[in-house]
């Protein structure tokens, strides 16, 4: 059977085929912005060509389907285009998402206040008070009214709302109101996208739950019409869809994020090939810089996330992100600092090098002028690079820096370096770990460029360039485990906790979660269930997830033990711990996954001559301002086989993207086409 | 623009290196605290200076706690002369002796030595949630003098050699109420330092104490001419500028007055307060270091907004802040100084802004909503543990500028919005209290052709044990802060208390006992406007009173525009003769 892989960008849909023999191929197709289904379905068609089958012939023969449309919700969401939502919210509390716990503008300094205010998804005269209120123990204080629900549905029928959320107080712990008001919604207004809190976020902190309720609402309309045509077309091809359509449409946020969060799973699968799972995954795009910090294979996970300006508080792969990236401008702030990004030339007009009228420097702009890109091979010549573009781009911060032309896009790269290594010592310490001990995995165009040198610059041993690293984030779907998580809400300390409670709360959640997996087509015995617990002094704020929690019911033995590791834990994260002190439980959570078995890879040839057979040619590059340009072997990466070992300074041109080998680094090609670079 | 010193390069990743320290300090205390106002509202600030005391890092921050923080390290330089080692920790919070803010913010500040040299600071100082004095919270009128206020520490060290000195945090700690949960913020505070060091050390040994120390030289320079560009481009002249706190909580409802002179000068600005009021009885009164933090504050937001995070001693030396001793902008021991964060910290920061609103007309900023808070102490009968607490729930939000309407919900002036809301789940979980309401409050944004963002309206019932409440954070009861460019100020901000069916009006700076049952109502105001109301275009207009920010009254009375009521469009006949009658768009 066949495994394939899909993943719906900005601008064009990739897809990667693993058949039976390890092979991986891969296609493109470009996305259709207006029905990404279709775009979606272009690509599978070329795909079936090639293994000369019709479609539905082909989608027989695919055991394995993933298509994420991630980008579609979250493009939708950051371009504004998207449903008009009407919110019923708890009497007194429909200001929530705007006052939204003060929360200015993230990413400006305290000290602009030259900055628009915020706009709300929703704004307040489409948001309904509904009288009715529920205690923090789950007690009904005030019973629901449902003529104020009747009343906000003649509301939004009259403003022709597209999608209705609902959000009230405390409705983690009693959602009977929800439910109700849920119902009637779903009875009177047919056709209508409708959520509430409790079945997006079941967790406490109305905040959170109720923004990440709204952006659901926002971005599920768009969502459903996605996934309903998607599922038709495939009907009609006689194809399944793994994910469960109507389960990702009923929690549209689930889609944001989950993009990025496949490619940790790739990285994982590398590693292998090297023998270590601690690994820094980075995938360097156009514009953007995602990290992922893997720890004993574990793949990192957090609920504090930022889409826009929206708070997202479902629970997403810990993927940090920069604005750095190949088409990332260079530009000199009023204190005369060479800055790079997060303003990025994207891929229309591009850099100033594809010569579509972009006039600024960007990174890919430097690295032409360094030779580290070849000029007439990039993405394996499809764009040819103008240099002297480059170099007049490049000379407009040059200048006023007092700077030759080479030495400022060295600069340039440089600063790109330093922001990335920055970001990857923040992920890391933030989380008590030192990245020298950990091996970098690369992806994205840009990846293979940039990747030495951040090694370097962070002395990180090993480097791992995978032969897909252009399709890093398909390629890691191919490796994802499926599934999802759960969660909900205890809310006690240790002596006040009741255990039958959180026993409950676990066996729900696991029929839950075996029932989603047999709906996605995993049998019952293939489902892997993972326990975890939010912790944290009595007092304390925030939550310490304490991993390893035992399967079935748990006894008070138990939960000393799940306490002992709360300290562990503790410390690791904080340098301190404080055993004296009582602990209070916050949320049970539940990962529920299908075993997935390791992805069998195709070995290639061994090499029976010497690297230089796959010589290309030479290229001047500059390695070293004291040094000058130098003349660099530049090999061809098709022509590479297992065995063969380059040594830096040396170039690697594939046809997707461009393995730059500084002095300090030996490459490697591995059995399965891995460049695997090491610090010599 | 080319520097001599040192490459760009290596300038520019020192310089943001620096900046993601502290970012990561905060991290650290955000995550392992459990003070509300520490982990929740970060009342927290955290920097680095170098080992002379110049400020070499202040992104993330409190003005009032930190800005001046130079003044705190010098001190601690000066009174540990030879005696600084590597390991040492020293707590300050005494006001006179070691320019803190008011007791309860304790700075923790930590000597980094390099190959024997001391070459940096780091502090992180945050607000306690208890400091010893009458009664928990630090904000509560009629204390006799300082040491009535609570515990004043001077200079000492609580570590050294990383070894925590026992005693004295056994002396420390069994003099605050909940020595249990301040321990817990001392240590996260404390870790913060630990993780400064650690990295600030890493980059020594990555580029050597020489090109580091070259570096900070270069920062200074650069953030300096940027500050001077600035002001070079204000027209030379005097400005002038004044604001008022609603009393001092002692001698009561006599409002105590700040009055700036801002005097531009080619590139520098000189801010004289000598017209202020006189030092009070009661506990308004800053100390130097407050006025200087947060007088800073407020010329920040004037400079280029690419200064942001990059703000160093370069940008303190062409600003001159003068402040007589006496005055309630420079008290003298043994004065009060409770409340001097807000009142009249706030205060002075309007003062500034409204000064600088007229030199700088294109950047114009309104001021922010009043802050309008309170401590609580009581006992929670769930637990039968004590508590504390406060929040800024309640404050109204940000003023406008000139180009946008005020930010919704941003915390007060003197915070810039750095601190947090909380959420009604945790604190009804946490804390006795229920609450009934909480939203925007109508007709509380100050109109201007850009309108101040909405009060709030907070309603809470105490259904724990009877209680006391200090109002001591409030003020705008009888003031209102200034808007800018014939921008309106707020309303003023009133509360109330229900008790067994009888609603009385409860007032700023005051201690009240409560009883269980007792309805707390706060009704803040916002934040001012920018630029004539009647200039505002009237769709805007129409669109405020849709979304019930305004009524149809406050339409027609501030901004001269006509609603009908049945249809909520606009009556453009009407509306053009009130607007040509009250002479707008002239």
């Amino acid at each position: 059977m066949l495994k394939t892989a899909i993943d719906v960008g900005g601008t064009f849909t990739d897809c990667l085929v693993l058949d039976e023999q390890g092979q991986i191929h891969q296609f493109k197709s470009p996305t259709i912005p207006d029905d990404p289904a279709l775009g979606l379905i272009n690509v599978l068609k070329k795909t079936a060509t090639f293994f000369k089958m019709e479609l539905p012939e082909f989608m027989s023969n695919v055991g394995l389907f993933i298509a994420h449309g991630s980008t579609l919700a979250t493009n939708a969401l950051l371009t504004g285009r998207i449903a008009k939502v009407g919110l019923m919210a708890t009497k007194g509390f429909r200001d929530t998402i705007e006052i939204r716990r003060g929360y200015k503008n993230i990413r400006t300094s305290r000290f602009n206040v030259f900055v628009p205010p915020y706009k709300p998804l929703v704004p307040r005269y489409l948001r309904i008070p509904v009288e009715e209120r529920i205690l923090s123990t789950g007690e009904i204080l005030k019973p629901l009214k449902e003529d104020d629900i009747y009343a906000a549905i003649k509301k939004f029928k009259e403003e022709k709302v597209e999608a209705v959320a609902i959000c009230f107080l405390h409705s983690y712990l009693n959602p009977a109101h929800e439910k109700r008001a849920l119902d009637i919604c779903r009875q009177e207004m047919n056709g209508t996208y409708v959520t509430a809190s409790h079945e997006v976020l079941p967790v406490f902190r109305e905040y959170e739950r109720f923004s990440t309720t709204v952006v659901s609402a926002a971005i599920g309309p768009i969502t459903e019409r996605y996934l309903a045509a998607l599922s038709e077309r495939l009907r009609e091809l006689g194809g399944g869809l793994v994910q469960s359509v109507e389960e990702s449409a009923r929690r549209a946020v689930s889609l944001i994020g989950s993009g990025p969060a496949a490619a940790p799973s790739g990285a994982i699968r590398l590693g292998q090939c090297i023998g270590t799972n601690n690994l820094v995954s980075v995938d360097v795009g156009g514009t953007s810089f995602d990290i992922c910090l893997i720890q004993n294979g574990v793949i990192p996970t957090t609920d504090y996330n930022w889409v826009g300006d929206e708070r997202v508080a479902m629970k997403l792969v810990d993927v940090q992100s920069i604005g750095a990236g190949g088409g990332s401008i260079a530009w000199i702030d009023s204190l005369g600092l060479l800055r790079v990004g997060p303003q990025s030339a994207g891929a229309d007009p591009g850099p100033a090098c594809y010569g579509k009228g972009g006039n600024r420097p960007a990174v890919t702009d430097a690295d032409l002028v360094l030779g580290y890109v070849p000029a007439d091979y990039f993405l394996g010549g499809e764009i040819p690079l103008k240099a002297d573009l480059a170099e007049k781009a490049i000379r407009s911060v040059a200048e006023p820096l007092g700077l030759d032309v080479p030495t400022a896009a060295k600069t340039i790269f440089t600063t790109v370096n330093s922001l990335m290594a920055d970001k990857m010592i923040e992920v890391s310490t933030k989380r008590g770990y030192d990245v020298r001990d950990f091996a970098l995995v690369v992806g994205g165009g840009a990846g293979p460029v940039h990747s030495a040198h951040l090694a370097e610059l962070l002395e990180i041993p090993t480097v791992i360039v995978p032969r897909y690293a252009a399709a890093y984030s398909a390629f890691g779907m191919l490796n994802m485990e499926l599934g999802r998580h759960f969660s909900r809400s205890v809310i006690a300390r240790m002596k006040l906790l009741d255990l039958e409670r959180v026993n409950q709360l676990f066996l729900d959640m696991e029929a839950e979660g075996r029932q989603i997996l047999t709906e996605i087509g995993i049998a019952p015995q293939d489902a892997v269930l993972k326990r975890s617990m939010d912790m944290r002094y009595v007092g304390q704020f925030h939550e310490v997830e304490v991993t390893g929690v035992p399967l079935g019911a748990i006894s008070p033995a138990e939960l000393e033990k799940i306490t002992q590791a709360f300290h562990v834990r503790h410390k690791d994260l904080y340098t301190f711990n404080m055993r004296e002190r009582e602990v209070e439980f916050l949320n049970l959570r539940l990962e529920a996954t299908a075993r997935h078995e390791t992805l069998k890879l195709a070995e290639i040839p061994k090499a029976s001559q010497e690297a230089s057979s796959a010589l290309k040619r030479r290229r001047r590059v500059l390695w070293s301002l004291d040094r000058g340009y130098e003349e660099t072997p530049v090999y061809d990466g098709t022509r590479l086989v297992a065995g063969h070992k380059i040594s830096g300074p040396a170039i690697i041109e594939e046809p997707a993207t461009t393995v730059v080998i500084p002095e300090s680094y030996a490459c490697t090609v591995d059995g399965v086409k891995n460049y695997i670079l090491q610090r010599r | 623009m080319a520097s001599s010193r040192v490459d760009p390069m290596t300038l520019s990743t020192v310089w943001h290196s620096l900046q993601s320290i502290c970012r990561e300090m905060r991290h650290v205390v955000d995550r392992t605290s459990q003070n509300y106002l520490i982990a929740q509202l970060h009342d927290i600030s955290i920097g680095i200076w170098d080992g002379t005391g110049k400020t070499v890092a202040i992104p993330i921050g409190l003005s009032t706690q930190y800005l001046g923080g130079k003044l705190s390290v010098e001190y601690v330089l000066n009174k540990f002369k030879g005696n600084l080692h590597p390991g040492d920790v020293i707590l300050v919070n005494d006001p006179y002796k070691g320019y803190c803010c008011h007791l309860p913010d304790w700075g923790f500040y930590r000597p980094i030595f390099y190959k024997g040299d001391l070459l940096f600071f780091t502090m992180c100082r945050a607000h306690q949630m208890d400091t010893g004095g009458s009664f928990p919270g630090g904000y509560f009128p009629n204390a006799y003098d300082i040491h009535a206020e609570g515990m004043c520490i001077p200079g000492i060290k609580v570590m050294e050699g990383d070894r925590e000195r026992e005693d004295v945090m056994e002396l420390i700690l069994n003099n605050v109420r909940w020595p249990q949960g301040v321990r817990i913020d001392n240590y996260a505070q404390i870790a913060s330092l630990r993780v400064c060091e650690q990295r600030v050390t890493a980059l020594l040994d990555k580029y050597g104490k020489e090109t580091v120390q070259a570096c900070l030289a270069e920062m200074f320079d650069r953030t300096e001419r940027t500050v001077r560009n600035t002001i070079e481009r204000i027209p030379d002249g005097t400005y002038y500028g004044e604001a008022a706190t609603d009393d001092d909580g002692t001698e009561l409802d006599v409002p105590v007055w700040v009055r700036c002179k801002l005097t531009v000068r080619g590139d520098t600005i000189e801010v004289d307060f000598a017209e202020s009021d006189k030092q009070r009885k009661g506990y308004v009164n800053c100390v130097y270091n407050t006025t200087f933090s947060v007088t800073l504050s407020a010329l920040f937001m004037f400079m280029d907004p690419a200064l942001g995070e990059y703000h160093n001693e370069g940008s303190l030396r062409p600003v001159t802040i003068l402040a007589p001793p006496g005055s309630v902008v420079n008290a003298q021991y043994p004065a009060t100084v409770g409340a001097s964060p807000v009142n009249m910290g706030h205060q002075i920061i309007e003062s500034v802004v409204m000064a600088m609103s007229q030199a700088m007309p294109e950047r114009a900023i309104a001021c922010w909503g009043k802050r309008y808070g309170h401590y609580i102490f009581g006992t929670d009968p769930r637990t039968n543990e004590r508590y504390v607490v406060t929040t800024f729930d309640m404050d109204g939000g940000a003023g406008a500028v000139r180009g946008f309407d005020g930010y919704e919900g941003a915390t007060p002036i003197g915070t810039l919005g750095e601190v947090n809301k909380g959420n009604v789940e945790e604190v009804e979980m946490r804390f006795p209290w229920q609450c009934q309401r909480w939203e925007f409050a109508e007709d509380t944004c100050g109109a201007g052709k850009w309108r101040g963002a909405a009060g709030i309206h907070w309603q809470y019932e105490n259904i724990g044990s009877d209680a006391g409440m200090a109002t001591g954070s409030s003020d705008g009861e009888r003031v209102r802060a200034a808007g800018a460019l014939g921008g309106e100020p707020a309303p003023n901000s009133r509360a109330f208390l229900t008790r067994q069916g009888e609603t009385t009006r409860i007032n700023s700076h005051r201690l009240y006992q409560l009883k269980t049952g007792d309805v707390i109502h706060k009704i803040s105001g916002g934040g001012a406007g920018v630029g004539e109301p009647a200039e505002r275009d009237p769709e805007l207009v129409r669109r405020d009173v849709i979304n019930e920010f305004i009524t149809i009254e406050k339409a027609r009375d501030a901004y001269k525009v006509v609603i009908d009521p049945e249809t909520l469009q606009i009556d453009r006949e009407q509306t053009s003769k009130l607007r040509t009658a009250s002479g707008a768009g002239k």
